[in-house]
């Protein structure tokens, strides 16, 4: 028997069950390239449209640490290659990520794994089953894309190339993960190494873009590689060979690595802690279960803070270089100050974002302790309901707001430090003033939770549909009404001298109605 | 507060749907001050949500939930000082270790006693120094059961407490709920172990597809079950006899075997005697022939 004995049923049966999971993935990432193919001619039909698309890019390049640079606005795939070339890449690594955990790691702590590797298994089958669905996900997500795009009127070459870019993303980062999943404890902590290894490459990968840094800088991530594939201008393939060659690196040390673990544990052995739990209580214990996701999130905003805060000094410089905005600067029509600012807040929106995944991830983990038959023993205590959903609801709402303030005080000083033109109070101002937009996406995943988790996607939902209406809202030019939905758009900038606050407390409201509907949905719903 | 004379768990015409399942389906249950109460039946018949509906868990969709004289819906926080639980399955916090969810456990309920905790932590054998993730499901299951016996509760629910335990901790547990039930406290013990409930219970209720097929003690059960009769023959009965009548009689050569109703034990002794027998057996039910017979009704229907 070798070490991959058993490995074909086992993809059967395993390809059968997660397709569920699998398939939104590969239908919304090919959405994301259909849909800006589509977009493109509806929105800028004319020449001067997408000139005026150009400069309004080029003006503000915290655009370009989202989505990269703009290569060629001026055709549907130079365009669809900017709008969903590293965000589409982005997405396409997360699902790798999670696949191979849920499909190795994830079964090690649910006990699942034990019957299989009892049965007729190779040591290495499970292993090699889980990233081998990743490489048929990735796969087919090329596949699906590529004539999803083209169906839709994108030029062959250029899509094929894209595609290709979220096929080797995900097989790069299900390399990544199979090898998070040798190095964690378990699979919350094998997941969490790698989205951190992704977020650090992604933002690295930003920085890069819109700093104006020397071309050879963008080949320093495996991100960057994608983009030199340059769908739609150079259309150049080789990139793609050195991600191929990094997944496959990276799962041969998956192997070596996993051929050295014992069953269910880590490399790093758990020790022995302390026997008693003085002052313990459901209040310790929501802030115990979430003090390592708190100390990693708020290092990673601390981190963003200096990178963006860098930035944000050297925005005048990097916008000068463009033609247009050169002209309307030396008109005096727009003054340096103006655009820092401008980019300032639209990096405060994209971290408040952030810390909306934080929050929210919170309030899904505190249903994941429900389903793990959790938070049955501690109702079982004497505990009111509205205290466990409490205990789990200021953590989900401090924690977002203590990230918030954490990275806009670091970008303040960090850009203060550099231009004496920016107030490190005030960036830290118009970050708090950013919370109460992101508390409303909180609460409405807490409200999902609380009334009704079946349908808790909401929560996630409401976080996607901000980052598309916040972010991309304004460059599509969709109306103020649709614009408006977005919570992060009533938060004022605190320089004007007359800030206007009655949105953030409209926003504000809403959310003290989807808190109601948590507490009183939670209370009235069976649990466990 | 409850008097003393009111049942602990008061439970009548129980109705509780998953959907268009009914999990629990017109289900009645009395457990008085005092004694251990075993609860049976076969996997799946309800007795876990019957457990989940008294804690308040679960929201009961028609009939009446009394316990310790209060609404478990409602009355969470006042019910929930006065019992501990042990889940059949305990899932514990990975991070933790198992000494700090003791405590966090006995908190939660106002307060453990430090004697109880330490002598239970010796009793079982636990190492409270260990996490979550490392414990054994015999070893979590210990974690529960010291939290829950080392309060100071009147009421203890138990489902299936000591599965993934070994004999020798199974026997712990069976002496220190023996001590529980010396000091008053009541027990509602669901188990599929029938060695403990025969030691432990006062009554037990069988559960079948939703609802309780059976209550009483063991006794009351006992002699509600036909007994078994075996004798050796000295003549053989003729074929009409009344002693080949009924279904579960059998002649193996001069070995005659029937189970019969209690009040038909008479009446046949009087027939073997004229049949001249010898080496008589007269054995009441035992408690696996009385649930097999429930479970086994139970995978016919």
């Amino acid at each position: 028997m070798s070490s991959f004995t058993g490995v074909r049923p086992l993809l059967k049966v395993s390809l059968h069950q997660d397709a569920r999971n699998i398939g939104p993935w590969v239908v919304l990432i090919s959405v994301l390239s259909v849909s800006s193919i589509l977009a493109y001619a509806w929105v800028f039909p004319d020449p001067e449209d997408r000139l005026a698309l150009s400069t309004r890019l080029s003006a503000n390049p915290a655009l370009a640490l989202v989505f990269g640079p703009p290569r060629d606005l001026m055709t549907s795939d130079g365009f669809n290659s900017w709008r969903a070339g590293v965000l589409g890449a982005f997405f396409a690594a997360l699902m790798a990520i999670f696949i191979v955990v849920r499909n190795s790691r994830a079964h090690e702590d649910s006990g699942q794994a034990e019957l299989l590797a009892s049965g007729v298994l190779g040591r290495q089958a499970r292993l090699t089953v889980a990233v081998l669905m990743a490489t048929v996900a990735s796969v087919a997500l090329g596949v699906v894309s590529f004539v999803a795009t083209v169906s839709v009127g994108g030029a062959a070459l250029p899509t094929l190339l894209l595609s290709s870019t979220y096929a080797a993303s995900g097989l790069m980062f299900a390399g990544v993960a199979a090898v998070a999943v040798q190095l964690g404890s378990d699979a919350r902590a094998a997941n969490s190494l790698a989205v951190a290894a992704l977020g650090i490459l992604y933002v690295a990968r930003g920085y890069v873009d819109s700093s104006g840094a020397p071309e050879w800088a963008a080949w320093l991530t495996p991100i960057g590689w994608l983009q030199e594939t340059r769908p739609a201008t150079q259309n150049d393939p080789w990139p793609l060979l050195l991600a191929l060659g990094l997944a496959v690196g990276l799962v041969g040390v998956a192997f070596a690595l996993h051929a050295r673990r014992d069953y269910g544990m880590g490399l790093i052995p758990p020790r022995p802690g302390p026997a008693r739990g003085t002052g313990a209580n459901i209040w310790w214990l929501s802030f115990r279960l979430n003090r390592g996701s708190l100390v990693s999130w708020l290092v990673a905003f601390a981190g963003l803070g200096v990178v963006f805060g860098y930035l944000a000094t050297s925005i005048g410089e990097v916008v000068a270089d463009d033609p247009g905005i050169a002209r309307l600067l030396a008109a005096g029509v727009v003054a340096e100050a103006d655009l820092e600012f401008a980019f300032l807040m639209t990096v405060l929106q994209l971290v408040g974002i952030i810390a909306a995944v934080f929050g929210v991830g919170v309030v899904m983990r505190m249903y994941a302790e429900e389903t793990d038959y959790r938070a049955e023993p501690l109702l079982a205590g004497a505990v009111r309901r509205r205290t466990y959903l409490a205990s789990n609801a200021v953590i989900a709402f401090l924690a977002p707001g203590v990230a918030m303030l954490v990275g806009g005080s670091v970008i303040g000083l960090v850009a203060a430090s550099v231009k004496d033109t920016i107030s490190a109070v005030d960036v830290a101002f118009q970050a708090v003033a950013t919370v109460p937009a992101v508390w409303t996406l909180v609460a409405l995943a807490l409200a999902a939770v609380g009334a009704h988790p079946a349908k808790r996607v909401v929560g996630w939902l409401g976080v996607v549909a901000t980052f598309g209406l916040t972010i991309l809202g304004p460059t599509f030019d969709l109306p103020d009404w649709a614009l408006d939905i977005s919570p992060l758009r009533h938060v004022p900038p605190v320089v004007l001298p007359d800030p206007d606050w009655s949105g953030l407390g409209w926003v504000s409201l809403v959310t003290l109605f989807l808190v109601l509907v948590a507490f009183a949905g939670f209370r009235r719903r069976d649990v466990g | 507060m409850s008097n003393q004379t009111q049942p602990v768990v008061d439970v009548r015409g129980l109705v509780k749907r998953f959907g268009a399942f009914r999990a629990l389906d017109g289900l009645d249950l009395t457990v008085r001050r005092g004694e251990v109460h075993g609860f049976l039946g076969p996997n799946g018949a309800g007795k876990s949500t019957t457990i989940r509906v008294l804690l308040g868990l679960l929201r009961a969709d028609g009939g009446e939930v009394a316990l310790l004289g209060g609404d478990p819906w409602r009355d969470v926080v006042e019910l929930h000082r006065r019992l501990a639980y042990v889940p059949g399955d305990v899932s514990l916090w990975p991070g933790l270790t198992g000494g700090q969810a003791i405590d966090l456990l006995g908190k939660l309920r106002g307060g453990l006693d430090e004697r109880r905790r330490e002598h239970l932590l010796e009793r079982f054998e636990l190492d409270p120094t260990k996490r979550g993730r490392q414990y054994s499901k015999g070893n979590r299951q210990k974690v529960a059961l010291v939290a829950a016996l080392s309060s100071d509760v009147e009421l203890l629910l138990l489902d299936e407490p000591t599965s993934g335990l070994d004999p020798l901790m199974e026997a712990v547990f069976t002496e220190e709920i023996a001590a529980e039930k010396t000091k008053g406290r009541t027990v509602l013990l669901s188990s599929h172990i029938l060695s403990e409930v025969e030691t432990l219970a006062d009554r037990v209720s069988i559960i079948r597809e939703g609802r309780v097929v059976q209550t009483g003690t063991l006794e009351e059960l006992r002699s509600q079950s036909r007994v078994t009769v075996t004798a050796l023959l000295g003549r053989r009965p003729d074929p009409g006899s009344a002693l080949l009548d009924g279904p579960d009689t059998r002649l193996d050569g001069d070995r005659y075997t029937a189970a019969v109703e209690p009040d038909e034990v008479n009446a046949i002794m009087a027939e073997l005697v004229r049949h001249d027998m010898s080496a008589l057996t007269v054995t009441p039910a035992s408690l696996e022939d009385l649930f097999l017979r429930h479970y086994d009704d139970a995978a016919v229907s």
